[in-house]
């Protein structure tokens, strides 16, 4: 039975970026939230321990980010659709549990609203400092998918996105906020209820539980087919080996190399559909900025100056920050003279990738941006000096 | 713990995870890997009995294991039985997820001295406090049996262990005082060497509506036994080597005072023994998951 009260009145509201991201999450069926208050991150515990138990869902408060993050994962497991948010030193306590969802297959969302670090930093101020740690977020190895949002409408559109990821491809999901996006109020138009029942992946046991449903691959193609996550206290549950490594035949398998190959596979063989991406003035560009989150609204406009001045540049954009889409980053930067990549940190963990897809044959220059904005100006500053 | 033995022997069902029927199949699919002599023998048998006894739906009850040797109880259980294997500590923790997303159910918990008083000390103290619905069986072994014969921090004062290889000296954990303190409704603690009781207190556990813990205190042969073999024997006795279960039971039963008798007796004559028995009862007290649903219904009824 779905709420009356789960869907917001279709049409425009003004919200804050964190609470459209909690409305995105109830939207799309989260019935779970365990967290603890973190600046910048605490608006959404505070605003869905208002509104989960309107629509019959759980938010707890938990005693530390290592109880919330298992707490999600004992609710995903049973299933139930969860998702926690904290900042950077939260994520940091739960990398273990991060690592083990991974290895567990099970659905988990993440919100986080990162700020300034090392350390407790400037805590009001937005630094994509983890967008290289969300990629290695645990022990061992394993894929995630990381959503950068860049306006407050994508927080609600994205999280959405991001449970459908997690239950399609059961594999942890990020959402790469940050202090100032999670902080701004925007205009937010919210879909039909029709709308976004329409685009929902409900948590469902599969028709028929008997027989080999634990299987991940189709045997007439060889492709990645991933059953649905099972459920804790159903017929459909591995029981034992839940927790334990197997193949893709669904069966536990003694060799390390085959569940591992698995883990990553079953998530990189499917780009096409997990790579967003946006482009703007990109198709007779010969200078590209590749740039994710907030830096790419400072972009547009430096880019429409550029314009005014005859200097061909255009945007790659990257939604799916990871994993990353080697392949349309290698089309968008084949024919440029020089990349930019405006980020929001110092050391350029993106830049790092779009160096290594271009093998270092064309010039990439970071502008590094360390809790504060990038004006316009800064990187028009870079676009005008590389096309003198 | 023996790393030796098969982990998915001989048993092959045409499908492996959908059996039809629960059974508390102990050691019919699955050899034991306990050490000779250890007490998690005896916990795996009562638990497949109590659960045979009682009729419980396994499907309303999933067991979440934390890390010890202790987990691999679950290889005892039959594979219909619901059951994880978690992370050292965070056991109650993911219990508590279960149980708020779907109330019906009511977790039991195993967790082990270092995963419960240790690691995951703030989960267990939170779960008491919250007095949710389940049960957690603390085993205390004294020791850290599966990363090999490490302090943990119920080992006993003087005791020898490969962290402590001088003595221990510092102020043992006692998880029945912390889960009085933190709020637990159904207290308990009893040995191996009193299976009985611990069938009775589990089964009263099962039947309690709010947080239970009962400690049960149990044998490591292996490094708990042979590190102590002389120091914390019966003094003066012939043979009183700790160097079998059986004897390591008896030393058990002998160092453990009933609650009732420890109310007469000085601090220092309680000093590194066991008191077991019935610490608390309340079963009326607040359950978390009901009280959580009167919120849900305000909340729906759009009051403040
Ligand atoms: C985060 C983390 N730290 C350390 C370990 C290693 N470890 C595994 S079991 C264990 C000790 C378990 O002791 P106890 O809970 O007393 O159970 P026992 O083996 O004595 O039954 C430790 C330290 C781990 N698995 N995870
Ligand atoms: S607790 Fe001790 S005796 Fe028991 S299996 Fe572990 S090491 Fe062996």
């Amino acid at each position: 039975m779905i709420s009356e009260k789960r869907f917001l009145q279709a049409g425009k509201h003004l919200m804050m970026g964190n609470e459209a991201m909690s409305e995105g999450a109830i939207a799309a069926g989260c019935t779970f939230f365990g967290g603890y208050p973190i600046t910048p991150s605490t608006e959404v515990i505070e605003h869905l321990a208002k509104r989960l138990p309107e629509v019959g869902g759980v938010c707890m408060q938990m005693e530390d980010e290592l109880a919330s993050i298992n707490a999600v994962m004992g609710a995903s497991l049973v299933g139930a659709k969860a998702m926690t948010a904290t900042s950077g030193p939260g994520l940091a306590l739960m990398a273990e549990t991060i690592s083990m969802g991974a290895n567990l297959e099970i659905p988990f969302v993440f919100c986080d609203v990162q700020r300034n670090g090392p350390g407790t930093g400037y805590v009001t101020e937005p630094h994509h400092n983890d967008i290289g740690f969300a990629r290695f977020s645990g022990n061992g190895e394993f894929q995630i998918i990381a959503l950068a949002p860049m306006n407050c409408q994508e927080l609600y559109d994205l999280t959405i996105t991001a449970f459908n990821f997690a239950e399609k491809y059961r594999c942890p999901v990020f959402l790469m906020s940050d202090a100032y996006l999670g902080h701004l109020h925007e205009v937010v138009d919210i879909p039909t209820r029709e709308e976004i029942l329409k685009k929902i992946i409900k948590r469902e046991l599969p028709a028929n539980t008997k027989g080999r449903v634990f299987s991940y691959k189709d045997p007439s193609t060889g492709e990645y087919v991933i059953p649905s996550p099972p459920i804790m206290g159903t017929e459909y549950c591995p029981g034992l080996f839940l927790h334990q490594p197997h193949g893709p035949d669904g069966l536990p398998t003694p060799k390390p190399i085959v569940f591992q190959e698995m883990l990553i596979e079953k998530i990189t063989s499917k780009m096409d559909e997990i790579s967003l991406t946006e482009t703007y003035k990109l198709d007779d560009a010969d200078i590209v900025i590749v740039s994710y989150g907030l830096p790419v609204r400072s972009s547009y406009r430096a880019v429409d100056i550029a314009r005014e001045e005859g200097i061909k540049v255009g945007i790659f954009r990257l939604i799916t920050v990871w994993p990353f889409p080697d392949e349309k980053v290698k089309v968008a930067v084949k024919d440029a003279k020089a990349v930019i990549v405006p980020e929001l940190n110092y050391t350029g963990v993106i830049a790092e990738q779009v160096e290594r897809v271009t093998k270092l044959e064309t010039p990439v220059i970071k502008i590094p941006k360390v809790a504060e904005f990038h004006h316009p100006d800064d990187i028009l500053k870079v676009i005008r000096e590389v096309a003198k | 713990m023996s790393g030796v033995g098969p982990m998915y022997p001989n048993e092959k069902p045409e499908h492996p995870y959908l059996s039809k029927s629960y059974v508390g199949d102990l050691l019919g699919n699955y050899s034991s890997r306990f050490c000779a002599g250890c007490g998690y023998g005896i916990i795996a048998q009562i638990y497949t009995r109590v659960f045979e006894d009682e009729q419980l739906d396994p499907f309303l009850h999933p067991l979440v294991i934390g890390i010890g040797c202790y987990a691999q109880i679950m290889l005892l259980v039959h594979s219909k039985a619901q059951k994880i294997l978690t992370l050292h500590g965070r056991a109650p923790a993911i219990a508590t997820g279960m149980k708020m997303a779907n109330p019906k159910m009511k977790p039991i918990i195993f967790s082990g001295d270092g995963d419960s008083m240790g690691i995951g000390g703030n989960h267990f103290i939170h779960l008491c406090r919250r007095n949710l619905d389940c049960v957690e069986l603390v085993f205390n072994n004294s020791i850290y049996g599966m990363t090999g014969g490490q302090g943990a921090p119920t080992t006993l004062f003087g005791a020898k262990s490969s962290t402590t290889p001088y003595k221990m000296f510092e102020n043992k954990a006692d998880a029945v005082k912390i889960a009085l303190a933190a709020g637990a409704t159904y207290v308990a603690r009893t040995t191996v060497a009193h299976p009985r009781t611990f069938m009775k207190y589990f089964k009263k556990a099962l039947k309690h509506k709010g947080t239970s813990v009962i400690e049960i205190v149990t044998p490591c042969v292996t490094y708990f036994g042979r590190k102590n073999l002389d120091n914390l024997g019966f003094e003066g006795e012939e043979g009183s080597k700790m160097d079998t279960g059986g004897k390591m039971i008896e030393w058990i039963r002998r160092n453990s005072v009933r609650n009732n008798q420890a109310k007469f007796m000085t601090e220092e004559e309680l000093f590194n023994k066991y008191v077991i028995g019935e610490f608390r009862y309340e079963p009326n007290k607040p359950e978390y998951a009901d009280e959580y649903a009167k919120i849900q219904k305000i909340a729906m009824e759009g009051k403040k």
